[in-house]
């Protein structure tokens, strides 16, 4: 970089050096004082025995990611924990959703994870997986942590080999969310839960056709692997059976195939429009950016899309049969297995996801609440439009949902990461539907050890 | 972890190759030069001391890793030897270091002479004393100053989309737009291009260089009636092969750690389709986001090698074309 600087092959030697031995025994004395402190950092912190004293001082590092309004919720809530327990202090740290696991992935292995952290369901068989989690079990069961209000579906999802490694902090479902201002400018008819998926695509094209260039009626979702997923289990199949694959690669070819003959049909953008989308960010979305009629969301970012567009939102199902939903913990609190208190950590989990007050001040922005008193107290107090369509809509559709599926397993994440590279080789034209499924498969293989 | 080199800092700002001449005897004050050395090595040792905490244990800690398997989260009772096997996958079964070693190699000795290209007629135009050349010769630098920075890849993204400010500008002329970025066709290429832009650190050294060669040079040559051209390929060139050389291999190594624009222009997915997976972000993936760290260790390794051996390979072949005009090239 600076011009001062020069390459790593620096000048020859030219000459052959002798080094005489007390020069040589200094830099060893360097040499050693400088790795020794090194390699005492890098053992293992043990585990201290938590302190007896329940009133003794506590102090908790907390980590989640989301944007400026949870933000200033979550914060509220924990000032409200610390006044009832004012031995403990929490101290939060947030950030945006990108980097977020990179960041708890490097500080975790440096061995200072946080004492509770934010996880989603990506994420939650990585860190389970490798015993970065603390195991809550016991406190579910001498109810420290209370889970008996809450969803069976919801708990299962928090649990993974038959330990409760993490409490969902809110539910939600995939939705397909929609710009009913330009349908309606269109004279179209907007989305119905229910429709199948040539419905919605013939529908799709009807509205490209309808709002001429630039518009597209649907996002193509080929690459995302929560549309694929439900379009699996509205035909009665799954995603992952275990760490396995459950379905097979005529069903990916037949996906990929679909979605070909959709743009085809003109229902969805071409491949460089597509791919803007792609990343999944509220703001890079088709009904945000005024691109496209329909985007493939979670239910609980409405309030938030909406928020990022004059236009105003609809939301609905996934085509396809309504049974491929499912209630999902949207996010979990999962606790550090190196924190000191664990007691405290179980406690803190308990009141984010069972305490009324907290709920009101939580609201729906990490979903439903899970606790289903506080599931109806907090939709009796909702102020914002859209938040009270998000509990409608997931309270409407409950009973049409299947079941849940169990938490994806280890190496989900770069699985999602190959599915979205092989469905773009198609949508780019690189590779046919077939070859790309081929790929898929040879790769998660590999994968998914 | 060691990611790639940092260039150690000089200790001689040239790069003088080795000569294949005579080498001095040992100088009989030999002994009395060797309590100097020890004093420097006592002034040196807080830089030592950060050298080896800093860049050798993780370095070579790294080289440890890349024979095990360890996975960034689990805890040390986990890490199990491996031998050879991550390199032994990585050369056999993984075809996306294929493919980003492949793109890096592109994107590499693309941008890198035209950068330097750009460098130096930039340079010959701003060699002059005129009024206002300075001004000019700041702000060809400026792009340089920015850096690898995340807000300047962030612009480069949003003016190489689809809709973004090139397209716009190109409409003006009747030019069809690109996707540019959106486009596997062309990411690259716009990663390069912003590369190119940044021109200014060897432009700065090609004028530095074109300061040095002696004017009667010219004189003498344009009393054997060369022109401009010819002046420059017979009397610039071969004096500033040296320099040439210098911000070649500087900007080689640079051109292959590059990563911040790839990893933010494609949102850390080396996308679209792959297009832009340089090597340094798919170790990156692999450490940090797939949490195979002995893995990405020994991607580290072989980057390391692979920069070395290039390296070593233009020194090699400076002989033939470095002129240095202070001794005889033998």
């Amino acid at each position: 970089m600076h011009p001062a600087t020069s390459p790593t092959a620096n000048t020859p030697a030219t000459r052959a050096h002798r080094t005489p031995f007390g020069r040589r025994r200094l830099l060893r004395g360097i040499a050693a004082t400088a790795v020794v402190p090194l390699v005492l950092g890098t053992a293992a912190c043990g585990d201290d025995a938590a302190s007896s004293d329940p009133d003794a001082p506590v102090t908790i590092e907390f980590f989640w990611w989301g944007g400026e309004s949870r933000a200033a919720l979550t914060e509220q809530a924990l000032d409200l924990y610390e006044d009832k327990n004012p031995n403990v202090t929490i101290n939060p740290t947030w950030q945006a959703f990108t980097g977020y696991y990179d960041k708890l992935a490097t500080i975790s292995a440096g061995g200072n994870a946080p004492d509770i952290f934010q996880i989603d369901d990506n994420g939650l068989a990585e860190y389970a997986g490798r015993n970065v989690t603390l195991d809550l079990t016991p406190f579910v069961s001498s109810g420290d942590i209370d889970l008996s209000n809450h969803p069976e579906s919801l708990t299962q999802y928090g649990q993974i080999d038959g330990k409760q490694v993490a409490v969902a902090a809110g539910e939600n479902t995939p939705a397909m969310v929609y710009d009913k201002t330009k349908i309606t400018e269109l004279g179209l008819p907007v989305p119905e839960t229910g429709w199948t998926y040539d419905e919605f695509v013939t529908w799709s094209a009807q509205v490209t056709e309808a709002a001429g260039d630039g518009y597209w009626g649907a996002m193509d979702p080929s690459a995302d692997y929560k549309a694929l997923w439900l379009w699996l289990r509205s035909q009665g199949k799954e995603f992952y059976d275990g760490p396995q694959l459950a379905f097979t690669e005529a069903d990916l070819t037949e996906w990929f195939q679909f979605w070909l003959d959709a743009r085809e049909a003109g229902a969805t953008p071409p491949a460089d429009v597509v791919h803007e989308a792609v990343g999944g960010g509220v703001s890079d979305q088709l009904v945000v950016t005024g691109k496209g009629a329909t985007s493939f969301m979670w239910s609980n970012q409405l309030s938030e899309l909406g928020k990022s567009t004059e236009s105003e939102l609809g939301m609905v199902a996934y085509p396809g049969d309504p049974k491929g939903q499912w209630a999902r913990a949207s996010l979990y609190w999962a606790g550090s297995r190196s924190t000191e208190h664990p007691e405290v950590v179980a406690d803190v989990i308990d009141f984010l996801a069972n305490d009324p007050e907290a709920a009101q001040i939580l609201g729906v922005d990490r979903g439903l609440p899970s606790n289903l008193d506080n599931r109806e107290t907090v939709q009796a107090g909702l102020d914002d439009p859209y938040m009270t369509a998000t509990v409608e809509f997931e309270n409407a559709l409950i009973p049409q949902m299947g079941p849940a599926p169990a938490p994806p397993p280890q190496g989900h994440g770069p699985l999602r990461s190959t599915l979205t590279t092989v469905a773009e080789s198609v949508t780019y034209g690189q590779a046919s539907p077939a070859d790309a499924a081929a790929e898929f498969f040879r790769q998660a293989e590999a994968t998914l050890e | 972890m060691a990611m790639t080199t940092k260039p150690a800092p000089a200790t001689t700002s040239t790069t003088t190759p080795a000569r294949s001449g005579a080498r001095r005897g040992s100088a009989p004050g030999a002994s009395r030069r060797h309590g100097e050395g020890l004093a420097g090595y006592v002034f040196l040792s807080p830089w030592l001391l950060g050298l080896m905490a800093i860049t050798a244990f993780p370095m070579l800690f790294s080289l440890y890793l890349s024979f095990t398997n360890y996975d960034i989260l689990s805890s040390w009772d986990f890490v199990e030897w491996v031998g050879f096997e991550n390199y032994w996958d990585l050369f056999v079964n993984d075809q996306t270091f294929r493919h980003s070693a492949q793109v890096t190699l592109i994107f590499a000795f693309v941008a890198v002479p035209l950068k330097l290209a750009a460098a130096l007629s930039v340079a010959l135009l701003l060699n002059r004393e005129s009024r206002g050349v300075g001004l000019f010769r700041s702000l060809f630098y400026l792009p340089s100053l920015l850096g690898g920075s995340v807000a300047l890849a962030l612009i480069w993204r949003a003016m190489f989309s689809g809709d973004g400010a090139f397209n716009d500008f190109l409409g003006l002329f009747g030019i069809p737009g690109q996707p540019w970025v959106n486009d596997p066709d062309w990411a690259l290429e716009t990663l390069m291009v912003l590369a190119i832009w940044q021109f200014g650190a060897p432009m700065v050294i090609f004028l530095a260089g074109l300061k040095q060669v002696p004017t009667e040079l010219y004189e003498a040559a344009s009393v054997d009636g060369a022109g401009k051209i010819r002046q420059f390929f017979n009397v610039t060139l071969p004096m500033l092969s040296p320099v040439i050389f210098f911000n070649l291999v500087l900007e080689t190594i640079n051109g292959f750690q590059g990563f911040t624009a790839a990893f933010v222009i494609s949102n850390g997915t080396g996308g679209p389709v792959d297009s832009t997976m340089l090597y340094t972000l798919y170790l990156y993936t692999k450490g940090f986001t797939e949490f195979q760290m002995g893995y990405a260790s020994a991607l580290a390794w072989v980057f390391l090698i692979a920069i070395g051996l290039i390296t070593v390979l233009f020194f090699s072949t400076g002989r033939f074309w470095v002129h240095y005009s202070d001794g005889d090239n033998d």
